[in-house]
């Protein structure tokens, strides 16, 4: 039978490097605010941690290209992976040239990166974020179309109201339209907020606490 | 340590001395039920047609990196890939997982090849069927939609750290005739989803997805162990304000504000 080495020793690394990250975080400062030897220790693991979510990046890169690499050899939307893959290499490129100018003459020299960044992502970004808002009126009709119960009632009878409260014509003539919207939002809507959250953190505490005694092992072996 | 540390350290150990209290119960089969949630039945039906149809099964884990407070629901996408892998390992074409956070694709394809060689399918293993399609929340979302079009998907298990953006990937899978199953730590993503898709996964639903999908003992018992834990946050919000109520607040702000 093969024994899987591999397992108990990254388990053992995980759980012994979870519990001086958690101590650390509960024990890792004095009293005036200094960092004592496990807080040390805890800052220098999240400092390593960070140096291989860099790292990992990269493999991500090489990862996303591959993929279209794979996609342009079998023929499949080959354009779309073509444009792709030519716009990281320039972007790739003028980033390269922007950092050595940076470091040969000691200043920073971000013009290229920064021009890709105004005049290409971001106009992008917001011209999808605007499909998205029509996206989500769309899919509040649809809502309709599917499944008409109290609780889609209550959801756009809200939004309704919320809408209506921000219309200034409409809160001049109906004044308590804005006193409504505020209470909603500061109210009711700031309170199942917390509730939603106090869950959403009790999940999060149990699914992290699941990782230190070694009972989900996501890095490997299961 | 001061006061906070020391409470928050305290809610820790409980928690977690709940948790293996707990899987020593669930171990002995102590009568422990759980409610139906409908979106995990959807999940196993998504599978089994996949498996019949010969389509594929897309998962998303999100973009939550694991530096992050987001990091639990990349986490439980994760749990789910492994059991998706097991339950799926008779169909033609083996899931598909998409993520925003380059972590979360090397840990996807790492829980896929441990699962593939355990089953003794390795040989069915697919480097790309695990991609990273893009680092911002718009191009991840992009990126994930020519997938669902293009790779034969019959349903989308969204599990992760989403926020509005999800609204593209589930809009393109109903589009495609997808069943979508999807949940988010994000208050703005759970809103999209509650109002896109036919079965959400509202709040802590989304932590629940490893009892429901079998994952393990452990899965149950924490589980049963944030139920607890909630009910004791509950009672002292709800202490709280009887303190509050009856002006006693003052009087314990004044105790944990002298201590160190």
């Amino acid at each position: 039978m093969k024994f899987k080495y591999k397992i108990p020793i990254s388990t053992a690394i995980a759980i012994g490097v979870g519990f001086v990250v958690l101590l650390g975080y509960f024990w890792g400062t004095r009293t005036n605010g200094e960092l004592n030897l496990l807080g040390q220790i805890r800052t220098s693991f999240v400092e390593i941690a960070v140096v291989l979510i860099g790292v990992a990046l990269l493999i991500g890169i090489i990862n996303l290209v591959s993929v279209h690499v794979i996609k342009i050899q079998k023929g499949e939307n080959e354009y779309y992976s073509i444009v792709l893959i030519v716009s990281l290499a320039l972007t790739l490129l003028v980033g390269v040239f922007d950092l050595l100018r940076t470091y040969l003459f000691g200043k920073t020299f971000l013009q290229g990166t920064l021009w890709i960044f105004n005049n290409i992502q971001l106009p992008i970004e917001m011209s999808l974020m605007a499909v998205m808002t029509i996206s989500l009126t769309y899919a509040l009709v649809r809502l309709f179309q599917r499944r008409v119960t109290i609780l889609t009632g209550v959801f756009a009878g809200v939004i309704f109201l919320l809408l209506l409260g921000m219309i200034p014509f409409v809160v001049t003539k109906v004044g308590f339209l804005g006193d409504l919207r505020m209470w909603i939002l500061g109210v009711l809507s700031v309170g199942g907020a917390r509730g939603v959250l106090l869950g959403v953190a009790l999940g999060t505490i149990a699914t992290g606490l699941r990782v230190l005694i070694g009972s989900d092992r996501p890095y490997g072996g299961g | 340590m001061n006061m906070i540390n020391l409470v928050g350290l305290l809610f820790t150990f409980i928690f977690l001395g709940l948790i293996v209290v707990f899987a020593i119960v669930v171990k002995t089969k102590f009568g422990l039920k759980i409610r139906e949630i409908r979106a995990f039945k959807k999940i196993r039906e998504s599978i089994d047609n996949s498996v019949e149809s010969g389509s594929r099964l897309h998962l998303s884990i999100g973009r939550g990196g694991l530096m992050g407070v987001e990091n639990g629901s990349a986490l439980i996408g994760l749990t789910v890939l492994r059991k998706i892998a097991q339950l799926a390992s008779e169909c033609d074409n083996p899931p598909i997982t998409t993520s925003g956070e380059a972590t979360l694709t090397i840990l996807s394809q790492d829980t896929l090849r441990e699962t593939y060689r355990e089953i003794n399918i390795f040989d069915r293993f697919d480097p790309v069927a695990n991609r990273l399609t893009g680092f911002t929340p718009f191009s991840f979302a992009v990126g994930v939609m020519p997938i669902i079009y293009d790779e034969n998907v019959s349903a989308n298990v969204l599990l992760g750290h989403f926020s509005s953006e999800v609204a593209f990937i589930i809009d393109t899978g109903m589009q495609n005739n997808c069943v979508t199953v999807a949940g988010t730590d994000d208050l703005t993503g759970q809103a999209v989803i509650l109002a896109t898709t036919e079965d959400p996964l509202i709040g802590e639903e989304l932590y629940a997805s490893g009892a429901y999908i079998n994952a393990g003992s452990a899965h149950f018992a924490s589980l049963f162990a944030q139920d607890l834990m909630r009910w004791l946050l509950v009672l002292g919000i709800l202490g709280g304000v009887v303190l509050k109520i009856f002006g006693f607040d003052q009087i314990f702000i004044n105790v944990l504000g002298g201590l160190p």
